[in-house]
């Protein structure tokens, strides 16, 4: 008994403790979730049997009436848009902002982490202003393409089947160049500058010095920043439910929304679970790249 | 061209564009000011003729307000104070060695860090009501953040640790401090400010969480004030400047403190998510 006090007070016990108290938290709370989802997605789960461990089983008919729905492969093809979309926004956005405030001038870092405020801010939030800049008839959005001539009549961002997708895009978009601003010019900001110096005196040019070590230097920061992107859209909800509730007729609906809709709405808990089960592999994969492209930081 | 004129155009410019992409916010701000009919006035306008302060307390008072918030910040409070208390020491020991498992632990960190919350509320509610934990919704919720968030608290208070010589805690040691004496005398209060900033982040984020507290919290009494927003939005709402009004009340505060303690949360934040 001395020895065991004597070891949490000094020894190994004490970091035994410190570290696996959580992890023992971590494991309850999301590695038993996650077992049981797997578990859930093979069983039919509805309002009745919600309470009981002991459910039908029902093998992999939930997998097989899932792609069976028709509306299952117009989400998956709207999630894929949806997250290239959107990555693709952020990224080229916030590189240009990043390359932007890489010159540096008086303000200039306090400017940029100001623009992290759309970060920040609720996602329920954003998306309620957002849906606002969006309507169709009195939406300022619309006000200022009609002003600069881009379009003639009103889009209706929201309740028009082929631009709802893109109305969620947009608004994700704004939320998420900011963060990819920030650690792009992180990771600008570890270029060394000789190799700039040198390059001028070879003669290259701006765009030139851009493509021959700009890039290349920032290839890994690049790859996590890619991987974040695609876990940070992947996880994006609050703006589907503050805009379009995934509507209308599920064009702008998209996997991670249907899963939750399928468990909350329509109470088909197995089949919620079935989808989500399919889309942790796909974000456990993006995991997978980031690990690997910050290894070498996160060791340290 | 000289240096300061330079450096002037160049931030005029990039005030020009922290002006438009902060634009939406802005409107926010311009929207909940308006009246009823000058909120659909065509063209819009940019700056609000006859401001209307009394849209705020009519929100507030009729949409109870206060009940959302305090809500609100019982979750956020719950969560963080969990995960502080539960990542810190989890943080510290990542930090202090290096070996297979620990490298292993880092690698479950960020796997669980990447979860997004709407695949996880299934399990996680399903689960829940089997233990009869729902009976309590806004600890069941504090509990579900906590395991989200906590994973990413962990890699930024680590990125902290990591920056605290070790030989100090060695000189404790030999100083004839206790290991547990050591910890807390010398390394949590050395990393303060890392965890400080960290816990903010969590706060921040725990304060605007959405998916959980829609799913587990039926009871509109115990309900946080991001679902509090939702159910205001209906799907033909015409109330904008109202919704505007309930986020400014909502958003104002969290604002606050981002541009009081910008400097500090961006490096904070820059240093855990890719060094």
């Amino acid at each position: 008994m001395r020895r065991m006090i004597s070891s949490v007070r000094d020894g190994r016990g004490f970091d035994l403790m410190l570290v696996g108290v959580p992890f023992a938290f971590l494991f309850a709370l999301a590695g038993l979730p996650l077992i049981y989802n797997i578990l859930m997605s093979f069983q039919e789960v509805d309002m009745f049997s919600l309470g009981s461990f002991i459910r039908p089983f029902v093998g992999f008919d939930n997998y097989a009436a899932l792609f069976r729905q028709p509306e299952t492969w117009p989400i998956l093809t709207n999630t894929l848009v949806f997250v290239v979309g959107s990555i693709a926004g952020q990224f080229a956005i916030g590189f240009g902002l990043a390359l932007f405030f890489w010159t540096s001038f008086p303000g200039a870092s306090w400017l940029r982490g100001l623009f992290l405020v759309s970060w920040v801010m609720p996602g329920l939030v954003v998306g309620a202003i957002w849906n606002w800049i969006l309507s169709g008839d009195f939406g300022v959005l619309n006000f200022l393409l009609r002003e600069s001539g881009l379009i003639d009549g009103n889009i209706f961002w929201r309740s028009d089947p082929n631009f709802s997708l893109w109305a969620v895009i947009i608004a994700n978009i704004w939320l998420g160049t900011s963060f990819n601003m920030i650690l792009l010019s992180v990771g600008l900001s570890a270029i060394p500058g000789d190799l700039y110096e040198a390059a001028e005196m070879d003669g290259a040019n701006a765009w030139q010095r851009f493509w021959t070590i700009t890039l290349p230097m920032m290839r890994s920061t690049i790859g996590a920043i890619i991987a974040l992107g695609l876990i940070f859209t992947l996880q994006q909800f609050d703006l589907f439910a503050a805009i379009t509730d995934g509507g209308p007729n599920n064009s702008s609906n998209v996997a991670q929304y249907w899963a939750w809709d399928l468990s909350f709405r329509q109470y088909d808990f197995g089949r919620g679970a079935t989808i989500s089960v399919i889309m942790t592999v796909f974000v456990m994969f993006a995991a997978l790249v980031y690990v690997r492209s910050t290894r070498h930081e996160v060791r340290g | 061209m000289s240096e300061t004129a330079r450096n002037r155009m160049m931030l005029v410019i990039a005030l020009v564009m922290a002006a438009i992409y902060l634009f939406p916010l802005y409107w926010m701000y311009v929207t909940a000011l308006k009246g009823g009919s000058e909120m659909f006035a065509n063209p819009p306008s940019f700056w609000p003729s006859s401001p209307q302060w009394a849209t705020f307390t009519y929100v507030w008072e009729s949409r109870n307000m206060g009940r959302y918030l305090w809500n609100s910040t019982v979750i956020a409070f719950g969560s963080v104070a969990l995960i502080a208390v539960l990542g810190t020491g989890c943080a510290y020991v990542l930090a202090r060695y290096r070996n297979v498992w620990v490298d292993i632990g880092l690698f479950l960190i960020l796997m669980l860090q990447v979860l997004p919350a709407s695949l996880m509320v299934t399990p996680i509610f399903v689960g829940f009501t089997q233990v009869g934990l729902l009976d309590y919704p806004r600890l069941a919720v504090i509990l579900a953040i906590a395991a989200k968030s906590m994973p990413f608290f962990v890699v930024l208070v680590r990125a902290t640790f990591m920056a605290v010589p070790m030989e100090l805690e060695e000189a404790a040691l030999v100083d004839g401090n206790s290991r547990v004496g050591a910890f807390f005398n010398i390394v949590l209060p050395l990393a303060r400010n890392g965890i400080l900033v960290s816990a903010i982040l969590i706060f921040m984020q725990a304060f605007g969480e959405f998916v959980y507290s829609k799913s587990m919290i039926q009871d509109v009494s115990l309900q946080p004030a991001s679902v509090g927003l939702n159910s205001f939005m209906g799907p033909n709402t015409s109330e904008w400047n109202n919704i505007m009004a309930y986020a400014t009340m909502y958003v104002t505060p969290i604002l606050a403190i981002f541009v009081l303690l910008q400097r500090r949360i961006v490096s904070g934040l820059t240093s855990g998510a890719l060094k």
